[in-house]
């Protein structure tokens, strides 16, 4: 007999049910874990994203008034750059007003 | 339709090469066939992209997240799924286990294999009786001499036996076509009928041997 007479059932072939519940493959990840086959999955980069604000810009400013700005920034939970971004968005609210 | 699940843990056995053989025969006879690439070396992805046979679609880079779900969209639309998996021990392993009709687990005859070779075996049985569905699962010997068997060879087959595991014969013997299929793409017969291919071997006996194991691989889904 050659091998296609041999597999001329292939379309007989049925799918059957399989275990695709969460429970199953919690079981499924229990008895591999126990045995070694443990998650290798690609871990994320770590560390802390890059900012995605770039721009510098180089103000000088003086001493008792660039104090006060960073003390704010700090108290407001915010970096200095997001700070005068604030200042930005108040400051064209105002001028369009 | 059946899921094939191509398993061990470590690498170089003959998994993907396994995949590929199931994969073109069983396109070759007509059927549709999804192969699911989940080794990172992407070999059945990199013999695709070669090009494929009629019959055949390929599915790579899947992860642990994915593979249940594509295995469950690809054994519902009637086609026979062969799940290439990476040479590691890890839980994508054992949940495409957990979705298989048959696991079958490539080794060659040396007793490194044969050790690694069998965490896999162990594990389709504790999750067989985890999940309480039985798995039906064989090894396959890979890389085998054409001429004669090796001591070691006729040693691991007795003592795999013995402990009742279900062995495929014929074994895949060491042949050059099996290598260059993943340089070549499409499948033996392709190769065999192109006159520029030259692997250096006999194409028709890989072919022959590629069909044997094939209807072995059959006769264990039915």
């Amino acid at each position: 007999m050659n091998g296609s007479n041999r597999l001329s059932g292939l379309s007989g072939l049925k799918a059957r049910p399989k275990p695709s519940s969460s429970e199953d493959l919690d079981r499924a990840d229990r008895v591999g874990e126990a045995r070694g086959f443990v998650d290798r999955s690609p871990r994320k980069k770590p560390g802390r994203k890059p900012s995605k604000r770039t721009f510098q810009l180089h103000p000088k400013v003086l001493p008792d008034v660039g104090q006060l700005i960073a003390d704010e920034a700090e108290a407001l939970g915010l970096t200095q750059g997001q700070f005068v971004e604030q200042m930005w968005s108040a400051y064209l609210e105002m001028k369009n007003r | 339709m059946p899921v094939i699940v191509i398993a061990s843990p470590k690498g170089g056995v003959g998994k993907s090469t396994c995949a590929v053989l199931l994969a073109t025969e069983f396109a070759r006879l007509g059927a549709q066939v999804t192969a699911i690439d989940c080794d990172p070396n992407r070999s059945l992805s990199r013999w695709a992209d070669r090009g494929i046979p009629t019959g055949i679609s390929v599915h790579g880079s899947v992860t642990k997240s994915d593979i249940v779900p594509l295995i469950k969209r690809s054994d519902g639309d009637g086609r026979i799924v062969v799940v290439d998996l990476e040479g590691v021990a890890s839980q994508l392993v054992s949940r495409a286990v957990s979705q298989a009709d048959l696991v079958i687990v490539p080794m060659q005859p040396t007793a490194l294999d044969a050790e690694i070779g069998s965490e896999a075996l162990a594990l389709v049985r504790e999750e067989e009786e985890s999940l309480g569905r039985t798995i039906p699962h064989a090894v396959v010997l890979t890389k085998t001499g054409a001429a004669m068997k090796t001591r070691v060879q006729k040693e691991l087959e007795g003592n795999l036996k013995e402990a009742g595991v279900d062995l495929i014969e014929p074994s895949l013997v060491s042949r050059s076509a099996f290598s260059e299929i993943f340089a070549y793409g499409f499948d033996l017969q392709t190769m065999m009928e192109d006159p520029s291919v030259s692997t250096g071997g006999k194409i028709d006996k890989a072919l022959e041997n590629a069909r044997s194991f094939t209807e072995a691989v059959y006769e264990r889904l039915k």
